[in-house]
């Protein structure tokens, strides 16, 4: 992987530096040229995610491998991150103010962060069932001739599609009315029920757990450093803050995850920092696409599950009005929309099950980058207490 | 399959008989796993029917139905029970098998028609595209039958198959130090009974006697190619059958952040929980699912992606609440709980990856072999921080009566129950030094040490009873009385000795370590006797051994002395405390020994004074009151002439 090359040499880079410093200038907190340099890299990665560069091939925003880039930028940033904040640093550095009180409240946003990816994984789970659910249609109507049999397979496959995808977020309470509605052993009511309905996101937390609002939770006093303290270390730690939570909110909305309700309340970051532009574009594109699409309830962003949406939506029109042998111009703009539908169950398939394990490293880093930051803590603590 | 296919016969007239044929063969063909002999046998066979057949017809047997009509009377069949209320499998058997013989018709005709060559023939093709119809009709209906018998059929196991920890395990302790009193030793460990917890248990999660229907639903179902349907309906049913059983063991979703926020009485119960749950959905739960999976799906797919799809969200719900407690501080109350954890995981490692043992279940492998290792990690922080616990505990007052510390008992209490989890902590411990900065000084184990005490848990064990003989010998240093800070030491080097005596332990400590620690507690008895009893015993002594006896003043001023010493000593020791009966009264007769014999004597020596008033207390009345002693409730003589 190019992004941990890059890491290994950076990091190699910085300790040797730090060491010569450290040696000259004992109380040396942060050395500017390091602050510049990681706000460069943060700057560079995510105006990438945002507009990339001519040579490298294009992936649409919110989509699977735009994703797995932005995760990949999250171990990037993170790794850089900890390096300059811990790598031959001494711990009582660390441990004394302004640090003493931000690094506890940094960790405290990776915790809500690891529940974060928590859902979301989950929520990429969820994913599966509408795949194969368009599977289901791709091959039902990837036929000639289509018969009439075949158009009414996939379109109550994407009518279960639909369902599965429309599920509010707050429906983890679904079990009960379908577990009612099974009950009975007769066939009333419940004919036109899609089967796959039943399936709700299963949630993994307690009932009023909500991914908007640890999002919220997670800015409350995230708070742009300002006067000596930007030039110290606590300027890393913000910027780190700020891009765990761009990335935390860029996940949620692209994945279902437990009540996103207000999710497009921005968190503010503010303007005047170079590196932060692109976040904010970044942003304000997603936000936008979240507000037209949150009105109705729906599985997220994520452009495969857009492109599923809308592409089972319009071959539910066709197989509605579809009549063997159909006309040639409708049956071939169908065919063109299979194929495609196809190709994003295909990309699907292939790309859920590693960004799910991508989103699981993130999810061990966190772990482990809040475990050293509590032992350096500790060390700090013991170091700078009285000797008695 | 498509072998049988080849072998359609081109013209319509033997289509009933060989369709007949084709049938026999297919159902005979939907084994998948079927050798190319066998497959062979089955061609061949199929061509002698068909050879068959052509004798009959050209006997001017039985004629065929028309095609057309066939398709009708199973289309009649498959309509009629789409306005019918019931489900058909509640019908009884007969309407289910019917129901299946239709669609088995039609899928007969469809691939008998598909034979042929259609295209130009309009009512063929006419009647090729109404099959397909009915098909998708009948598929539709069948999914719903078959979500409908999953529902209703499902059982509803129990979870008393495993028995929960024995109740000794569910003391909770704590930070404190001091809520662990003396349990009744009930030393039959709760492993061995626990140990039958291993044997595997499958139950059925679906009644057996639906089985057959199921499985008679996917085999139409897959043969006509609604595979994929009835594997989203069945993982959709069971999926959900799973979160809820999971609801049943109550082991909550909780989020990281809830966890690390716990408090450690609700947190041990959750993590008891855990290793049950553990148990429970592993080798029992899972393993049942994975056979219904295989009994359902076994002969038509490899049911590795149905089984994950299933399972996945509740384990990886178990997972992240192992995640979150390797995640926090490990304090030493911890540790027990964190170790259970451990052994139910290490044990359960073969199951996961028994059941998860494709590719598609390398996540999950994955993902729980690094969580074991993170529980090995956190439990051995936990136990560096009993270590260092244990050394820093201190305290500000002596501690009254000089009777064993609550932390003696705690961590004696505590590391009582190591010896359950051995092979674990010596797996665990064994790259980790025994804390060999230690003041109390390691007692040299020679040649002759056998293997348990030798193994990296009992010099872990014996470096933790050094670090709390240390801190108890600081603890004694508060006590201004040497007789009492003799007392006190007496007392836990003798508790711990008993501990270790008692239980499992004595084999990772050795005879030689109780050996040495008999003699130290038997080192402060001696130490005491001599601090509190010698200056008393020394004012009886005669000065003058010469003399018969003494004269009366002089022995009036030894007899006050006598009683005023003894009286103090009653009045102070009364309150101290010697918890152990046996101890207590070894110490009394060896006290009794050297007090009442140099008493005696004294008396002895000087009859003539006997009777004076100057003797308050008979020899019987020192042995008695001597009784008195370290009873922990403080009495006086002091006023109280004579009682």
């Amino acid at each position: 992987m190019p992004a941990t090359e890059y890491q290994g040499s950076f990091l190699g880079r910085i300790s040797i530096r730090r060491n010569q410093i450290i040696a000259v200038d004992g109380n040396h907190e942060l050395d500017l040229e390091d602050l510049e340099l990681f706000q460069k890299h943060v700057s560079d990665r995510f105006s990438e995610l945002l507009s990339p560069t001519d040579d490298v091939p294009v992936d649409t925003l919110l989509s699977i491998s735009w994703l797995r880039k932005l995760l990949d930028v999250f171990l990037c940033c993170e790794a850089e991150f900890k390096a300059i904040l811990l790598m031959g640093r001494d711990p009582s550095q660390i441990s004394k103010p302004p640090l003493d009180r931000l690094i506890p409240e940094f960790l405290d946003r990776a915790v809500k962060a690891l529940d974060l990816c928590n859902g979301v994984i989950n929520g990429v789970e969820s994913f599966r069932h509408c795949q194969k659910l368009a599977e289901i249609a791709v091959s039902a109507l990837d036929q000639n001739p289509i018969r009439d049999g075949q158009a009414r397979r996939a379109k109550k496959a994407l009518n279960s599609l639909m369902s599965a995808m429309n599920l509010d977020d707050k429906e983890g309470s679904n079990t009960k009315t379908t577990e009612r509605s099974w009950s009975f052993g007769r066939r009333g009511g419940n004919k036109d029920r899609p089967p796959g309905h039943f399936r709700s996101l299963s949630w993994q937390v307690a009932k009023n757990w909500s991914a908007a609002k640890q999002i919220q939770t997670m800015t409350t006093n995230l708070v742009a450093p300002r006067g000596g303290e930007a030039s110290g270390l606590a300027s890393p730690v913000y910027i780190m803050s700020v891009i765990m939570v761009f990335v935390m909110w860029a996940l949620v909305a692209a994945i279902p995850c437990q009540e996103r309700t207000g999710l497009a309340t921005h968190f503010p970051v503010p303007k005047q920092f170079s590196w932060a532009h692109s976040i904010i574009g970044l942003q304000e594109k997603i936000g936008d696409e979240w507000k037209k699409k949150e009105k109705k309830g729906m599985a997220g962003l994520l452009e495969e599950m857009q492109k599923m949406e809308k592409l089972g939506q319009s071959l539910i029109e066709f197989t509605d009005s579809f009549q063997f042998p159909g006309e040639t111009e409708k049956v071939e703009e169908a065919a063109a929309q299979v194929a495609e539908l196809s190709e994003t169950c295909r990309r699907m398939e292939e790309g859920l099950l590693p960004l799910q394990m991508q989103i699981r490293e993130v999810f061990h880093r966190i772990v482990r980058s809040r475990t050293e930051f509590l032992d350096v803590l500790d060390q700090g603590g013991k170091s700078s207490a009285p000797l008695v | 399959m498509d072998e049988c296919r080849s072998t359609i016969p081109t013209y319509e007239g033997d289509l009933h008989v060989v369709a007949a044929a084709h049938h026999i063969v297919k159902a005979l063909g939907a084994t998948n796993n079927l050798s190319d002999d066998l497959r062979k046998i089955l061609i061949d066979l199929d061509a002698h029917l068909s050879m068959i057949t052509s004798n009959i017809d050209s006997k001017g047997g039985r004629g065929f139905v028309d095609v057309e009509e066939r398709l009708k009377q199973a289309e009649r069949k498959i309509v009629s029970w789409e306005s019918d209320p019931m489900m058909i499998w509640n019908s009884g058997p007969r309407e289910s098998s019917e129901y299946l013989e239709a669609v088995d018709e039609i899928q007969t005709l469809i691939d008998g028609l598909r034979g042929l060559s259609v295209k130009e023939n309009r009512k063929q093709e006419g009647i090729l595209h109404q099959a397909a119809s009915v098909l998708q009709m009948a598929m539709s209906r069948l999914e719903e039958e078959l979500i409908h018998i999953l529902v209703q059929h499902r059982q509803q196991f129990e979870p008393k198959h495993m028995s929960s920890r024995s109740t000794r395990r569910d003391v909770v302790y704590d930070d404190s130090f001091v809520s662990v009193e003396d349990e009744p030793a009930e030393e039959t460990s709760s492993r061995n009974c626990s140990s039958d917890e291993s044997g595997e248990y499958i139950v059925d999660l679906v009644h057996a006697h639906v089985i057959p229907d199921i499985k008679s639903i996917a085999k139409v179902m897959f043969t006509s190619d609604y595979g994929q349907e009835f594997c989203e309906a069945f993982i959709g049913v069971r999926k959900e059958a799973l979160e809820q059983y999971f609801a049943i063991l109550e082991t909550g979703k909780l989020s990281i952040e809830d966890v690390l926020k716990m408090e450690w009485t609700s947190m041990s119960s959750e993590m008891n929980k855990w290793t049950w749950s553990m148990k429970i959905i592993f080798r029992i739960y899972l393993a049942s699912e994975k056979r219904l999976c295989d009994q359902v799906l076994g002969d038509f797919i490899s049911v590795n992606f149905c089984f994950l799809e299933i399972s996945k969200a509740t384990i990886l719900c178990l997972l992240n609440f192992g995640e979150a407690i390797a995640m926090g501080p490990h304090q030493p109350e911890k540790l027990l709980r964190l170790l259970d954890m451990y052994e139910t995981l290490a044990d359960l490692l073969l199951d996961i990856n028994t059941l998860f043992s494709e590719e598609a279940g390398s996540f999950v492998r994955l993902q729980f072999h690094e969580l074991l290792e993170r529980l090995g990690d956190s439990a051995t922080a936990a136990f560096k921080a009993f270590g260092v616990a244990i050394s820093s505990n201190g305290s500000f007052y002596p501690f009254p009566g000089g009777g064993v510390h609550p932390l003696n008992k705690y961590v004696m209490n505590y590391i009582r129950m190591f010896p359950e989890y051995c092979n674990t902590l010596n797996l665990l411990l064994k790259d980790q030094h025994a804390d060999v900065a230690n003041p109390v000084t390691e007692p040299e184990y020679g040649q002759n040490m056998s293997l348990s005490t030798s193994c990296p848990m009992a010099c872990h064990l014996r470096s933790i009873t050094s670090s709390l003989e240390f801190n108890l010998h600081k603890k004694s240093k508060l006590y201004k009385d040497e007789a009492l800070r003799h007392i006190f030491l007496m007392n836990n080097i003798h508790y711990l000795v008993q501990k270790v005596k008692g239980s499992e332990l004595r084999l990772f400590f050795g005879d030689e370590w109780i050996r040495k620690h008999n003699a130290k507690f038997q080192q402060h008895e001696m130490n005491y006797e001599r601090a509190t009893w010698s200056s008393v015993v020394s004012v009886l002594k005669d000065d003058n051994p010469g003399s018969s006896s003494m004269s009366k003043s002089t022995f009036k001023e030894r007899c006050k002395g006598f009683n005023i010493a003894f009286e103090e000593v009653y009045k102070t020791q009364t309150s101290w405390c010697i918890p152990d009966p046996q101890l207590r009264e070894d110490l009394r007769i060896s006290t009794s020994l050297k007090v009442i014999h140099a008493y005696r004597t004294f008396l002895g020596r000087n009859p003539a004074h006997v009777d004076d008033k100057c003797v308050k207390y008979t020899v019987e009345d020192v042995e008695k009151l001597l009784l008195d002693l370290f009873e922990g409730s403080p009495r006086s003589l002091c006023n109280s002439r004579r009682w």
